[in-house]
């Protein structure tokens, strides 16, 4: 125990902290300028001096650790002149522009020169002139407000890891620069900005638009981009997002925040946002009233469900609804519709990963706290790049490295090159070899403990006396695969980070088996990285054909039984068809309807025509949405749906925390559960809730894991997995494993078509967000640089076509890209990565698509051809 | 007093090893290697070894810091940026006397179980880069350092860093953080370098001229060495005198000698028959003194109470044809292109004393500006993150203390009253 006295008052402290930390706890408040929480202690500005007994000199408060005994003053006429002095140093190197600096209001300077009181400017000498700039597309920088408190860099290099800043010059010309010089050319997170303590970093999504004091409100939400579910404030001015602002130290994100979550809200206010349903009319959409589109939808599908039963209609529930969207969605389709043909967006990977994962190692398996990453010593990543699919999670990675955490990663993840991995890169579609040769390795020096006997079995079914050699096709020498597989034995607490790319192969399931299997045998915890924001939500929510809210399989009577006694509708007892095998039977007549909740299947699928053709066949295709899609173009209804923005409910992230969405935009339109609820009753069946909490109430008595489970207990934090529910934690006997056939064959001019999923972009709301766009603004192909030179490729345009279809595409030599393989993103209408692929192989036990059939020829363009 | 760091100095090919070695050269390492590497430092503290790159700090107690802390690997860093204005004692070492340096630092490697050592060698000191790394080059082709040095099981590997040319990166962290490849930017301390210095682990940082009297204290042991010089603060000193004197040069001189025996004695008088106006007495961070005040012992211990300090040795004589007004000047653009710009006082403070002095040597200056130059320097002086800003503040009131009329003729007289 530490004993200090602080202006007179007796501070007890249970460790060693800084005199800043020890006065905060006993609610003493000293001025800083660049002390920030959680940055490296830096000790520049010198505003946090006080007087410490027996030291000659002031101290800052924000370096000095306490000792036992010490006697601080932080207030006092020689403390305050010194502040005084520092602010008035400042203002001689700091132009009096507050009238027209966005950051007035909420200026730390400005603050505390009104603190002190200004000093009558004794300064006469011209100050120091520069330019705003404003050549990079989303950060305007005035270096001429820059008090040089490095809070941006320390922030950028220490925390972020990203190093795309610095100070330059010396003395009073110490100014931020990008490395780059005008433009930041970095990984836009944006978190420079939250640090700024003046206005030298801004936005220029919202510059000049408004001052902070006029935000009409701010509302307390979760990002709805991606899986990990960072924490943020809305402000709101005139119904429009006005910016993003995350809450310093709080949320699992503690205040950090990517690109996508920071600046890609622009596409809430889009003004092709969808207003008013559309109804088809000789071959056009038309605008028409709820009223007629819900009465056409209800008398269109009970006609379906006469002629044909339930069974041939199926839903697509979506990854960016909300829990309460998708658990009324399903409910709608099994007790309204009868039919559990009802799967989402999920099952591209997701979804089948974990539901095989968990038949392996038990309910919840993936269910692991974020922030334990940064306790780990080894970092397994295998199938995608977390720094881009998810990016807080990679920024908890590279935390973890710098801890000291061995990163070792299986195909390329360019945003942990700085953080000293061991990169393995084996051949294309390789993977699986040097897993295997990884578990056998790790079977021999760690043994089984019997835990798990089903799987045991499995695993010693799967591993070869000799581990020599397994890894031979792989191209990785055995003895860089004995090095990865050293340090993961001598792991105390591994991760294993599972992305996607290596889940949407052609033995997808082989791939999860045996990274689940190496998890088992080190102790390892594993994350499946989930790109949408509710992805997790949709699967708990039971938006799956075989499965019920809470992760009850719905082929087993008891539970199915005791569903229906709690939502007092009935279940049809056979299994539905998950989302790939839903087009096939579009095609052949057997689903005659389908009904798509904010998903756009016809662009965001795999298998070009034939998803769309498959749609054509339809005799109604309804779709709510937000935006008139590729898909909702074809459709027969469209209603429009909210954004995350816009409305209440829950989502579930990819380690299983629900948090609560918020509405901070008032609009019109409905909820998608409204909709439903609406259509239920059309249709003569009773769904009616009063809110989403009232949603949420139902499931909290249906699910199992949510039991009890209300809005007020997720405020109050109970918002980890599993809540105060039970796990199912019944484990399989057999272990489904089925081995891919022959693979195909690169060469000769064919690529491999992976697909590329960079930090800028996600889709269909990303390329509406102006902010985003300027970043990635059209879709290009990557290819390695040593493919690109065997075909004379150097940049330029280039056509890439396949059996499904051709495009043309800028090429960008990326050296991150495996040669054999080219990589498009499905982001841009028209240029989709999807639409070149023929209908793609399902993972007969995940039911994932594999890409790595499709394969594509590459031929440079003659001159400048259209872009 | 016979040469010591000097010694050799001239002979064209001092600097070769082989005048090094007929000299006796390295045969003071081959007896340190026979001793406890913790019996070298208590030889050290006896001969109460004080660091000569300008605080005085004792050598002996930064070692046995160094030495306690029990993580390794340990480095040697030597101080070789000489950058303080006026300071040139170092390079003769490095430029004529090589081997000296690289003798004591491998009995300091030795004595500190360091097997790496560093000289972190001034940018704009390009000729003794070359002279250092073919000394180092001997040196080892001989087995005096490198593995197994002369037999001893101990190992010592040198390599020279060349800075950039920025004054802070000779402040001991900011030193450290250049080394490691960073922008020189002082460190907070604690924790000291002797406990983690580069790369996190402990480091000792001593001057060039500190670690060069290894050698000669090791062949003589602590008593003869003590004996040499003031009491308080024993050993041969280099004192590099510039301005106004006759025979302006660096002499090895025995700690304690008074500034006016260097003027006068050593350095033949001020110049021309002119008379003294103001030394400086160790670089230019150093307070300046009025010709009343010369009688003081060059030493760490004696001259604070003279009102100056010992610094780098380096004395800066002026005489009566110069204008102090311009010389705070060139001063204080000295600190502000140098300072590295991590703290507000020093970074802006520094900046503004620059300019309002700028203006008062103009001709501009206003009444009230020396009360305004007193302040801000009074607003700097204490609060700065390392050293420099403070040295900075202390030029000018030293200045505005000994020598205000001719600030106030500058104002009153708008201009330079001895043009
Ligand atoms: C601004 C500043 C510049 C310095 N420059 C030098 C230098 O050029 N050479 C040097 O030896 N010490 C210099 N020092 C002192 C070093 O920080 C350090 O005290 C010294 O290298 C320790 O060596 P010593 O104990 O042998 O004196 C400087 C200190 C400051 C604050
Ligand atoms: S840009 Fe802002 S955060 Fe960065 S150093 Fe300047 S004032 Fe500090
Ligand atoms: S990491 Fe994901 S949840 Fe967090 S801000 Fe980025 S996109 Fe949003
Ligand atoms: S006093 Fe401050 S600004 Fe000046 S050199 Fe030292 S740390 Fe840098
Ligand atoms: S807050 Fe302590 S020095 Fe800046």
């Amino acid at each position: 125990m530490i004993k200090v006295t602080i202006n007179g008052r007796e501070v007890q402290l249970d460790k060693q902290v800084t005199i800043l930390e020890a006065a905060r706890r006993a609610g003493i408040k000293i001025p800083t300028l660049c002390h920030f929480e959680g940055l490296e202690m830096y000790g520049g500005c010198r505003l946090c001096l006080v007087e410490v007994e027996k030291m000659p000199r002031l101290q800052t408060s924000c370096t000095l650790m306490v000792t036992d005994g010490m006697v601080i003053t932080t207030e006092s006429e020689q403390i305050a002149a010194a502040r005084r002095g520092m602010l008035e140093f400042i203002l001689t190197n700091h132009p009096l522009d507050c009238p027209f600096c966005d950051k007035a209001g909420e200026c730390e300077l400005q603050d505390l020169v009104y603190l002190y009181g200004g000093t009558e400017g004794r300064f006469t000498e011209p100050k120091a002139k520069h330019p705003e700039s404003n050549v990079d597309p989303i950060l305007a920088r005035n270096i001429e407000r820059c008090i040089s408190c490095t809070r941006c860099v320390r922030m950028c290099d220490g925390v972020v890891g990203a190093s795309a800043i610095s100070m330059i010059n010396r003395g009073r010309h110490t100014v931020m620069e990008p490395f780059s010089g005008g433009k930041f050319d970095c990984e836009y997170c944006g978190n420079c900005l939250t640090v700024c303590p003046v206005g030298s970093i801004l936005s220029r999504l919202y510059k000049e638009t408004y001052r902070p004091w006029q935000v009409e409100r701010t509302v307390r939400t979760v990002c709805g981009h991606c899986g990990v579910g960072c924490s943020y404030d809305l402000q709101v001015r005139d119904e429009a997002i006005k910016r993003v602002i995350p809450r310093i130290g709080e949320g699992l994100n503690r205040g950090l925040l990517c690109a996508r979550g920071r600046f890609g809200y622009e596409f809430v206010g889009a003004k092709d946002r969808l207003k008013k349903p559309l109804v088809r009319r000789d071959g056009n959409l038309v605008e028409t009233t709820w009223d007629e589109a819900l009465g056409f939808i209800a008398a269109k599908l009970s006609e379906v469900i006469k002629t044909h039963g339930g069974e041939a209609v199926a839903g697509i529930a979506s990854v960016r609804c909300t829990n309460e969207d998708n658990y009324v969605f399903q409910k709608f389709m099994r007790g309204v519709v009868g039919t559990n043909n009802i799967d989402s967006a999920a099952r591209m990977g997701f979804s089948g990963a974990q539901a095989y994962l968990e038949s392996l190692r038990g309910q919840g398996v993936s269910a692991n706290v974020i922030a334990g990453l940064a306790k780990s010593d080894v970092i397994f990543v295998a199938g995608g790049d977390p720094t881009m699919v998810t990016p807080i999670l990679g920024l908890e990675i590279r935390g973890a490295a710098k801890k000291g955490a061995k990163i070792i990663s299986l195909d390329p993840a360019p945003g942990l090159e700085f953080f000293n991995p061991h990169k393995i890169v084996p051949s294309l579609f390789a993977e699986g070899a040097v897993l295997e040769s990884l578990l056998c390795r790790a079977v021999s020096a760690r043994g089984m403990t019997g835990e798990l006997p089903h799987l045991e079995e499995a695993i010693r079914a799967a591993v070869s006396a000799e581990c020599a050699g397994v890894a031979a096709q792989s191209g990785v020498p055995d003895a860089e695969i004995e090095k990865a597989s050293a340090t993961i034995s001598g792991s105390q607490s591994p991760a294993f980070v599972i992305g996607p790319d290596i889940v949407q192969r052609a033995d997808g399931n082989r791939n999860l088996f045996l990274l689940a299997a190496l998890s088992y045998v080190t102790g390892g915890r594993i994350f499946l990285l989930s790109g949408k924001a509710n992805e997790q939500g949709a699967v708990d929510m039971g938006c799956l054909p075989d499965t019920l809210p809470g992760g009850r399989p719905l082929a087993i009577d008891g539970f199915r039984k005791r569903h229906e006694d709690a939502c007092g509708m009935s279940v049809p007892a056979r299994e539905g068809l998950s989302l790939m095998e839903m087009f096939p039977a579009m095609a052949d007549g057997r689903i005659k309807a389908l009904y798509v909740i904010g998903e756009n299947p016809a662009f965001n699928l795999p298998g070009g025509n034939s998803i769309k053709s498959a749609l054509e066949k339809l005799d109604l295709l309804v779709v709510q949405d937000i935006f008139l899609t590729e898909t909702a173009k074809m459709a027969d209804i469209v209603l429009p749906a909210l954004s995350w923005a816009e409305k209440d409910g829950t989502f579930t992230n990819l380690e299983r925390r629900i948090q609560r969405v918020r509405r901070g935009v008032n609009r019109e339109g409905r909820e998608d559960w409204r909709i439903l609820c609406d259509l239920a009753g059309r249709m003569g069946a009773a769904m009616e809730y009063a809110s989403s909490e009232a949603v949420m109430s139902e499931i909290a008595r249906v699910s199992p894991v949510h039991r009890d489970l209300h809005y007020s207990d997720i405020e109050a934090g109970a918002m980890q997995w599993p809540y105060h529910g039970e796990p199912l934690r019944g484990e399989a006997s057999t272990v489904s494993l089925v081995t891919a056939s022959a693979r195909p064959t690169v060469g000769s001019g064919r690529f491999a078509l992976l697909v590329d999923r960079p930090l800028f972009q996600s889709g269909t709301l990303t390329r509406r967000s102006k902010a985003l766009l300027k970043l990635i603004p059209k879709a290009t192909v990557k290819m390695n640089p040593l493919d690109a030179a065997s075909l004379g490729i150097s940049g330029g345009i280039v056509r890439v076509s396949s059996d499904a279809g051709s495009v043309e595409l800028e090429a960008v030599i990326d050296s991150s890209v495996q040669m054999g393989a080219v990589k498009i993103s499905n982001h841009f209408e028209g240029a989709g990565v999807f639409g070149l692929m023929t209908k793609p192989p399902v993972d007969p036990v995940t039911k994932a698509p594999a890409f790595e059939g499709c394969l594509v020829a590459v031929e440079p363009l003659k001159g400048d051809a259209k872009s | 007093m016979e040469k010591v760091l000097l010694a050799n100095i001239d002979n064209p090919k001092s600097a070769e090893i082989g005048v090094y070695e007929a000299s006796g050269g390295y045969d003071s390492l081959r007896k340190s290697l026979e001793l406890a590497p913790d019996d070298i430092i208590e030889t050290v503290k006896k001969a109460n070894l004080r660091g000569r790159g300008g605080a005085g700090f004792p050598t002996g107690m930064k070692w046995m810091f160094a030495s306690k802390d029990p993580k390794f690997p340990k480095y040697l860093v030597c101080n070789a940026d000489e950058g303080e204005p006026g300071t040139f004692k170092d390079r003769p070492i490095l430029e004529k006397n090589p081997h000296i340096l690289i003798e004591g630092m491998a009995i300091s490697g030795h004595a500190l179980k360091a097997e790496f050592g560093y000289i972190y060698l001034r940018g704009e000191y390009p000729a003794a880069k070359g002279i250092l790394e073919e000394a180092i080059r001997q040196a080892e082709a001989k087995g005096y350092i490198g593995d197994n040095m002369m037999g001893s099981g101990r190992n010592f590997k040198l390599a020279v860093h060349q800075g950039a040319g920025a004054y802070i990166c000779g402040e001991e962290t900011a030193l450290i953080e250049s080394l490691e490849g960073k922008k020189g930017h002082p460190r907070i301390k604690p924790p000291f370098p002797v406990n983690v210095g580069a790369w996190g682990m402990p480091t000792i940082v001593n001057n060039v001229e500190t670690l060069s009297n290894m050698p000669f204290l090791m062949r003589v042991g602590p008593e003869a060495y003590a004996a040499i010089g003031s009491k308080e603060c024993p050993g041969p000193k280099l004192f590099c005198v510039s301005g106004h004197v006759n025979k302006p040069g660096v002499y090895e001189l025995p700690m304690g000698v008074t500034l006016r025996e260097i003027i006068y004695d050593h350095c033949g008088g001020i110049k021309n028959g002119k008379t003294l106006k103001a030394v400086i007495p160790g670089g230019i961070s150093t307070p300046v003194l009025p010709p009343d005040k010369i009688d003081c012992p060059m030493d760490f211990v004696n001259m604070p109470k003279h009102g100056s300090m010992l610094g780098s040795g380096a004395v800066i004589v002026m005489d009566e044809s110069v204008c102090l007004v311009k010389v705070c000047l060139r001063a204080l653009k000295f600190f502000e292109h140098e300072s590295c710009g991590k703290c507000t006082p020093c970074r802006d403070g520094v900046s503004w004393l620059r300019q309002v002095l700028a203006r008062i040597e103009g001709g501009e200056g206003r009444p009230g500006d020396i009360e305004l130059l007193s302040e801000v320097a009074g607003n700097i002086t204490g609060k700065t993150f390392c050293p420099l800003g403070d040295g900075a503040a202390s030029v000018v009131l030293n200045f505005i203390k000994h020598f205000r009329d001719e600030f106030d003729m500058h104002i009153a007289r708008k201009g330079c009253p001895i043009k």
